[in-house]
């Protein structure tokens, strides 16, 4: 074996480090930077009250629907299916001899809305005079635990529902007759009702 | 083992990814989720569903009820409508500028424009959020898409992802006890058309006593036992029934807004 040879064998030929193609790089940066841009405009950065398709807080809260009279309407709704609907129907009825109608009550539909204000608030015992008949049944005051926004909306629902026709009940208005009536009993039928001062 | 070392590292780190995908990033994300309240409303949502039915979703799962049905509800995007409420005082030229303009399937920042120029003339608005997708515009099925504190009290949680029969994320607000509970003893008596199995065994066929029992179904001819005979649901059956009927995610949350304007009296099928 000649010398040549004996030492290309134990010296083999220095080996290039392995490259990859440029491309692969530009490649790879353009993916990150499309995945960043989607990120920010889909992840809401990960805030769990952000769900497509809203993206991010921003857009979530640009279509928060603002309190008007129709959504009041719908509030009013929800409340009193939950609460008033058990005696006083769906309808709006009330149920024969026990429990008086709300629909075209004259107490409901008046232009004061002091009266139908103030008995969910206390709550009635005793006798009052509905639609030409007398009802003698008691109601607790189911009202009192309903913040302010939710009493108004309930009330303003059984203003203008089933056939009536009367104004609306704002927050301040139910928070006014709170801050008057605080502490008082409960109302002692038409009479008393009659005797708190308007 | 000289490898040993090495094995062991890429294990670990294997598994702490997925890890971390799948523990730490959804418990940091959702981990903390407690009850909210309801939009616009101080009313607390979700409730605690009732003792029946949170022993019937162990029904449910126990009869894989999640095989052909999902509990999740799909939203492809969100529009506004604009909604004349008052006319003001000059109501002819604010109906002749609202019928040159067009009121629906805006976004907001159009649906803002649009409520300016009319609140310009004098006119008032509200502006609707409607959310919109092939599953909301079915009737019934729901009015946003699901979201992660419509399955707080859920354990666990019967997503679902094959839709074989239709989606009962809103299915307490369509049926009332009565349809539910024959539908489970022969679903064939209330959709004709339905391909669900017959869940008989959550049934008992009885003589009917001195009296019959008020639980009794009311089956059509067909379905109805021999006389003499009634079906009367066992407490899985009931229990299954409540956890249907507590499946009613249809109030608007601060994460899944819509005008509660929209929302519909209740289910026009109840019964």
């Amino acid at each position: 074996m000649s010398e040549q040879v004996k030492e290309n064998f134990e010296t083999p030929p220095e080996q290039k480090s392995p490259t990859a193609p440029v491309w692969i790089f530009a490649l790879t940066l353009l993916l990150l930077f499309v995945g960043g841009v989607y990120f920010d405009r889909n992840s809401g950065w990960f805030d769990s009250q952000v769900y497509a398709p809203y993206g991010s807080s921003d857009n979530l809260e640009l279509y928060q629907p603002k309190s008007g009279l129709a959504s009041k309407l719908a509030q009013g709704k929800l409340a009193y299916s939950t609460i008033c609907a058990a005696c006083h129907g769906d309808d709006g009825m009330g149920k024969p001899g026990q429990f008086p109608p709300l629909a075209g009550s004259e107490w409901v539909k008046a232009a004061s809305f002091k009266r139908v204000e103030e008995i969910p608030q206390l709550g009635l015992n005793g006798s009052i005079h509905v639609l030409g008949q007398d009802w003698n049944s008691s109601m607790a005051p189911m009202g009192a635990g309903l913040s302010d926004a939710d009493l108004a909306a309930v009330l303003t629902y059984i203003r203008k529902s089933w056939g009536n026709n009367a104004s609306e009940v704002d927050d301040t208005d139910v928070k006014a007759m709170r801050a008057a009536l605080a502490g008082h009993p409960a109302i002692g039928g038409e009479a008393g009702l009659n005797a708190i001062k308007e | 083992m000289k490898t040993g070392l090495r094995v062991f590292l890429g294990a670990f780190v294997a598994l702490g990814f997925s890890w971390l995908g799948f523990v730490l990033g959804p418990v940091l994300q959702l981990g903390t989720q407690g009850q909210t309240t309801v939009l616009n409303s101080s009313q607390i949502y979700p409730n605690q569903r009732p003792g029946a039915a949170t022993l019937g979703l162990q029904v449910y799962r126990a009869n894989g009820c999640a095989a052909c049905h999902t509990t999740q509800i799909r939203q492809d995007g969100v529009v506004c409508d604009v909604a004349l409420t008052s006319a003001g005082s000059n109501p002819s030229a604010v109906n002749e500028l609202v019928a040159s303009l067009t009121l629906t399937n805006l976004t907001k920042p159009e649906a803002d424009l649009v409520s300016g120029k009319i609140s310009a003339a004098g006119g008032k608005t509200e502006t609707q959020i409607v959310p919109i997708g092939a599953d909301i515009s079915r009737p019934g099925w729901g009015l946003r898409h699901s979201v992660a504190e419509d399955f707080l009290w859920d354990n666990p949680v019967q997503l679902g992802n094959v839709r074989v029969g239709p989606d009962l994320s809103n299915v307490g607000l369509r049926y009332g006890e009565t349809w539910e509970l024959a539908h489970l003893y022969a679903p064939a008596s209330e959709s004709k058309t339905s391909t669900m199995p017959p869940f008989r065994y959550l049934f008992t066929l009885q003589k009917i006593g001195a009296t019959p029992s008020p639980d009794a179904l009311q089956l059509p001819a067909g379905f109805a036992p021999a006389a003499g005979y009634e079906v009367v649901p066992t407490e899985d059956a009931k229990n299954l029934a409540a956890y249907l009927l507590s499946l009613r995610a249809d109030v608007a949350l601060h994460d899944a807004p819509f005008s509660t304007a929209s929302a519909p009296a209740g289910g026009a099928q109840k019964k």
